[in-house]
C-alpha cells in the first residue's frame, strides 16, 4: 500500500481529488484491498464524527441581542487596506523608478566626466563635473609622504576608485534587485497560497 | 438559521462597516448557528461557546473595516471564531466536560438505555475531538462539522491548502487510533 496513495485518501473522500490524481486513486481503489478498507474506516470516522449532536444554543436573535447590546458605538479604526493596498502597488513602481533615476543620473555623469576628459566641455561644465573627478584621495596621499610608491601605489589607487565608485553602483543595484524580487517572491507566495497543493 | 442573499449581505456589510448596528445584528443572527457551532466543535462547552460567539462578533465588529467585500464573510467570521475559540481554551486551561450534560438535551433518542449508549459514545469522539492538536482541531471541524471545502478552510484560515490536507490527515490519523474500538462498534451498529 503506496504511502503516497494513503495521504490521498482523506482527499479522495472529501471531493477534493480532480483529473488525474483523482483517476490514480480510482484504479488504485479497484486493486487495493487495504486501501479500499482505510476509505471505510475513514468514512466510519466521518459518520460517527457528525452523528455527535449539538446542544440547543441560544436563539440567533437573543445572541444578536446580547451582541449588539455588548457593541461599541462604532466599529473601531482600522488600518486603512486601500492605503497599504495602494502602497503594496506602489513599492515596485518606486523601486523601478529609483533604478531608472540612478542609472540615468550615473549614464550621464559617465558621460559628463568622460566628456570633460576629452576637453569637450566648455571651463563652466568642467568646473560643475570637478567633483566627481575619480581621483584616489587616500592612496594618493600615502603616496605623498612615500609610504606607497610604484605598483603598490598604483594598486591602492586602483583599490580605492573601485571602492568609491564601481562598489557602491553595485551596491544600489544588487539592493534595487533584492527589494524588487522580494516583491515578487512575496507577490506570488499571496497568489499560490490559496492554490491547491499536490490535489489537481 | 437566519438566510441572507449574497447581494443583500455585501450591502449590510457595507452598512454595517458604516456603524449601522441594526445591519450588523442581522449579520450576527445570519451567521450566529455556524459560529456557535464552530466554537462548540472546538472547545466542547455550550456556555463557554455561547460567550466566545458573543466575543468573535465583538470582535468582528472591531475589525469589520478590513474586511475584504469580495472574500467570504462566512469563512472570515470562522477565522475569528476559531482563534477566539482557542483563546479562551487557553484562558480557561481546561477541556471542559459539562458537553456531556449539554449532549443528553438534545439526545433524540427516546429509550434510556440508547440515550446512555449514545452520550457515552458521543463523549468518548468529543474527548478526541478536543484532545486534538488546536490547528489540526480546527481544520477537522470546519471540514467535518461545517463541510468547507479545503479552498474554504484555507482561505478561513489563512493558510495553504496542501497544509489544510496535511492536518486533516493527521487529524484522522489520531482520532481513529484513539476511537479504534468505539469506530468498530459504530460500524456495527450502522450495519444492524
Amino acid at each position: 500500500m503506496s504511502d503516497h496513495i494513503l495521504e490521498l485518501l482523506g482527499a479522495y473522500l472529501d471531493g477534493e481529488l480532480h483529473g488525474g490524481q483523482l483517476r490514480k486513486v480510482e484504479a488504485h481503489l479497484e486493486e487495493c484491498q487495504n486501501c479500499k478498507e482505510e476509505v471505510q474506516s475513514l468514512q466510519t470516522l466521518s459518520a460517527a464524527l457528525r452523528s455527535a449532536p449539538v446542544p440547543n444554543f441560544l436563539a440567533p436573535e437573543r445572541l444578536a441581542g446580547n451582541v449588539v447590546l455588548r457593541l461599541p458605538r462604532t466599529p473601531a479604526k482600522p488600518m486603512s487596506h486601500r492605503v497599504l493596498e495602494i502602497g503594496w502597488w506602489v513599492a515596485p513602481v518606486g523601486l523601478i523608478l529609483t533604478w531608472i533615476f540612478l542609472s540615468t543620473t550615473l549614464w550621464v555623469s559617465n558621460f559628463v566626466t568622460t566628456a570633460n576628459e576629452l576637453g569637450l566641455l566648455s571651463n563652466v561644465a568642467a568646473e560643475l563635473v570637478s567633483g566627481s573627478s575619480m581621483e584616489a584621495y587616500w592612496s594618493g596621499t600615502l603616496g605623498q609622504f612615500g609610504l606607497l610608491a610604484g605598483d603598490s601605489l598604483q594598486w591602492a589607487e586602483a583599490t580605492e576608485a573601485f571602492t568609491r565608485t564601481t562598489l557602491p553602483q553595485i551596491t544600489w543595484q544588487v539592493s534595487i534587485a533584492l527589494l524588487y524580487l522580494s516583491w515578487m517572491a512575496i507577490w506570488w507566495a499571496r497568489h499560490t497560497r490559496q492554490e491547491p497543493n499536490g490535489l489537481r | 438559521m437566519t438566510s441572507v442573499s449574497q447581494a443583500n449581505e455585501t450591502e449590510l456589510v457595507t452598512r454595517a462597516q458604516g456603524g449601522d448596528r441594526n445591519a450588523f445584528s442581522e449579520l450576527v443572527r445570519s451567521h450566529a448557528q455556524g459560529v456557535l457551532h464552530v466554537i462548540y466543535r472546538m472547545c466542547g462547552d455550550m456556555s463557554v461557546a455561547e460567550d466566545a460567539a458573543q466575543e468573535t462578533f465583538i470582535q468582528a465588529w472591531l475589525q469589520l473595516r478590513s474586511y475584504r467585500p469580495g472574500s467570504s464573510l462566512r469563512n472570515w467570521l470562522y477565522r475569528i471564531a476559531v482563534n477566539t475559540a482557542v483563546d479562551m481554551l487557553r484562558k480557561e486551561k481546561r477541556i471542559l466536560p459539562g458537553a456531556v450534560e449539554d449532549l443528553r438535551l438534545t439526545d433524540p433518542q427516546p429509550g434510556p438505555e440508547a440515550m446512555a449508549a449514545n452520550s457515552e459514545r458521543a463523549e468518548t469522539v468529543q474527548e478526541a475531538v478536543l484532545a486534538l492538536p488546536d490547528a489540526s482541531r480546527a481544520v477537522l471541524v470546519l471540514r467535518e462539522y461545517q463541510g468547507l471545502s479545503y479552498h474554504e478552510i484555507a482561505e478561513a484560515l489563512d493558510i495553504p491548502v496542501g497544509t489544510v490536507m496535511s492536518r486533516l490527515n493527521y487529524a484522522r490519523k489520531l482520532l481513529r487510533e484513539k476511537l479504534e474500538v468505539q469506530l468498530f462498534l459504530f460500524a456495527e451498529a450502522e450495519n444492524v
